[in-house]
């Protein structure tokens, strides 16, 4: 809650001497009232095999400890955890060393950069081609996806270590392991985060995609089945379930932010 | 820098980008054609559909798709975001929902828009329209939230109309974020692009890249892959460039 808004909010209501007081309220009528319209909209104009908050209401229950369901979301889900896990191992390894050592920036620059500004859905056919149409696919979508945007910030984290760090930690004989893990790990933390962040999105959006195109059990292949076959209400309730591991993932990097860097204040 | 170390730079920038050629081209010597096609062969593909009008007829309906969405995305995304920075109430009513949207993988809408609006040309315009759009509402409001109230008070004690605020205090504040909102929306609208054009009716670029792939013309995916790679990085650094040129003080920060 920014002091803007509740500035704003206390100004307003006593303008107009409502007795919205409460932030919290406000956003919850604000929630109904999007809800109602959403309902109120597909009611009266869309077929009735559409999506609408009741519809998803009545299934959501039956959908969510549907054992099918269950076992795709861990696919999913599963895929994105290991894929970044990969990146962010790999991802930062790379990317110290593109920031640290010239040579090996300046011969990688060009492909991270470039790789990095891809969209990932136009690499989907060649990699389904290496990789199969199996999990393997979506494993390397997830990574492929997640792995530059790590990379970069890593290398933009390790180049912005103070220069006097690193003497300080030369001039009492750190070892070059040491180095890294006591100076340049933690300097580049924020940046590091930020990376994590960014890739935790793309790997998101990498793996429903794959499974779009390679037709493997997982979210998004429930999603694009349900909608085939017209259970738009079954079919949303993925999409929920993206939503909220999206929202978690922003949720957790700016929690971790403000835990633990708390003098880093926006990335 | 010294100049010695400048020409090291140099070469090795070069005699990276040349093993990269060379790579390319001997792994597609080697490895079975459905995998990799040569350097040579993917650059007489693109001679080919370039020289046969293809090319040029798929990149414009890719460029079409793209600056429609595009365009739709930025001017909604930009004039809700300034609704929203001055109505304060509306925006903390409306902004969580807002970031929840921002954070939802768009692609995960695309079987629901084929399903309700079929094929067709608006329903790959939407795709691109809510790829992009999200970024630039929430990058609007962001800037609208760094307005301090301070500033806006202290115009309006000095008798400022709603005019005046804006250009002088509401504009300058707020366009940075814009600018970063406008470059990730460039960036994302790309991605929808791509997305619409793979798994709504196949059309453009990305109908290059399928039919390349269905067909085992490998060499023609990789063209169409590469032209798709060269726009990605020209994109980026055009919102690199936007970014820099209106907001200098907050250059490219992921």
């Amino acid at each position: 809650m920014s002091e803007a808004g509740a500035g704003a909010l206390q100004a307003t209501s006593r303008r107009r001497r409502l007795a919205i007081d409460s932030p919290v309220v406000l956003k919850a009528i604000a929630g109904v009232l999007l809800l109602a319209l959403w309902e109120g909209v597909v009611r009266a104009w869309a077929p009735a095999y559409v999506a609408r908050p009741t519809g998803i209401a009545r299934v959501f229950a039956a959908v969510i400890t549907d054992p099918q369901f269950v076992a795709a979301a861990g696919a999913t889900l599963g895929a994105v955890a290991l894929g970044l896990t990969i990146s962010l191992v790999a991802g930062t390894a790379v990317g110290f060393a593109m920031g640290r050592i010239a040579p090996v920036e300046w011969s990688l620059r060009y492909y991270v950069n470039s790789l990095f500004a891809t969209p990932m859905v136009a690499i989907l056919p060649l990699l389904a081609l290496w990789f199969g149409y199996n999990g393997d696919t979506r494993l390397a979508v997830v990574v492929f996806a997640s792995f530059f945007s790590i990379a970069i910030n890593a290398a933009d984290g390790a180049r912005s270590v103070p220069a006097e760090f690193l003497e300080v930690a030369r001039a009492f004989r750190a070892r070059p392991l040491g180095m890294l893990f006591e100076v340049i790990v933690p300097a580049s933390l924020p940046y590091l985060i930020a990376g994590l962040r960014l890739g935790a999105g793309r790997a998101l959006v990498g793996a429903v995609v794959a499974e779009y195109f390679v037709s493997i059990p997982g979210l998004g292949y429930y999603i694009l089945y349900n909608s085939r076959t017209f259970r738009h209400d079954e079919a949303f309730v993925g999409v929920l379930v993206l939503v909220t591991t999206g929202v978690g993932f922003e949720a957790i990097t700016r929690w971790l932010t403000r835990r633990f860097l708390p003098w880093h204040r926006r990335t | 820098m010294r100049p010695q170390r400048t020409w090291l730079r140099r070469i090795t920038i070069a005699s990276s980008l040349v093993l990269g050629a060379v790579v390319w081209q001997v792994a597609g010597q080697f490895a079975s054609d459905a995998f990799w096609a040569p350097l040579s062969a993917t650059l007489a593909s693109l001679v080919g559909v370039a020289k046969s009008g293809v090319l040029l007829r798929q990149a414009l309906s890719s460029f079409e798709l793209y600056l429609a969405g595009l365009a739709v995305a930025v001017a909604v995304g930009a004039l809700l975001g300034m609704l929203l920075a001055r109505v304060g109430w509306l925006r903390v009513a409306l902004e969580d929902y807002i970031m929840m949207l921002y954070a939802t993988p768009m692609v995960a809408l695309i079987p629901f828009i084929l399903s309700i609006m079929g094929f067709g040309f608006a329903p790959k315009v939407l795709v691109v329209f809510l790829f992009a759009v999200f970024p630039m509402l929430y990058n609007t409001i962001e800037g609208a939230r760094s307005v301090r109230p301070e500033l806006v008070e202290v115009a309006r004690s000095f008798h400022s109309g709603e005019w005046r605020l804006w250009c002088d205090v509401m504009i300058p504040h707020t366009l940075p974020f814009m600018m970063t909102g406008l470059r990730q929306a460039i960036a994302r609208g790309l991605v929808g692009m791509v997305a619409a054009e793979f798994f709504l009716s196949p059309s453009g670029l990305g109908q290059m890249i399928m039919m390349g792939s269905q067909n085992f013309d490998t060499a023609g995916m990789l063209a169409a892959i590469l032209l798709i790679v060269l726009l990605g990085v020209g994109l980026m650094d055009l919102g690199r460039w936007l970014e820099r040129r209106f907001a200098p003080w907050r250059a490219y920060q992921p």
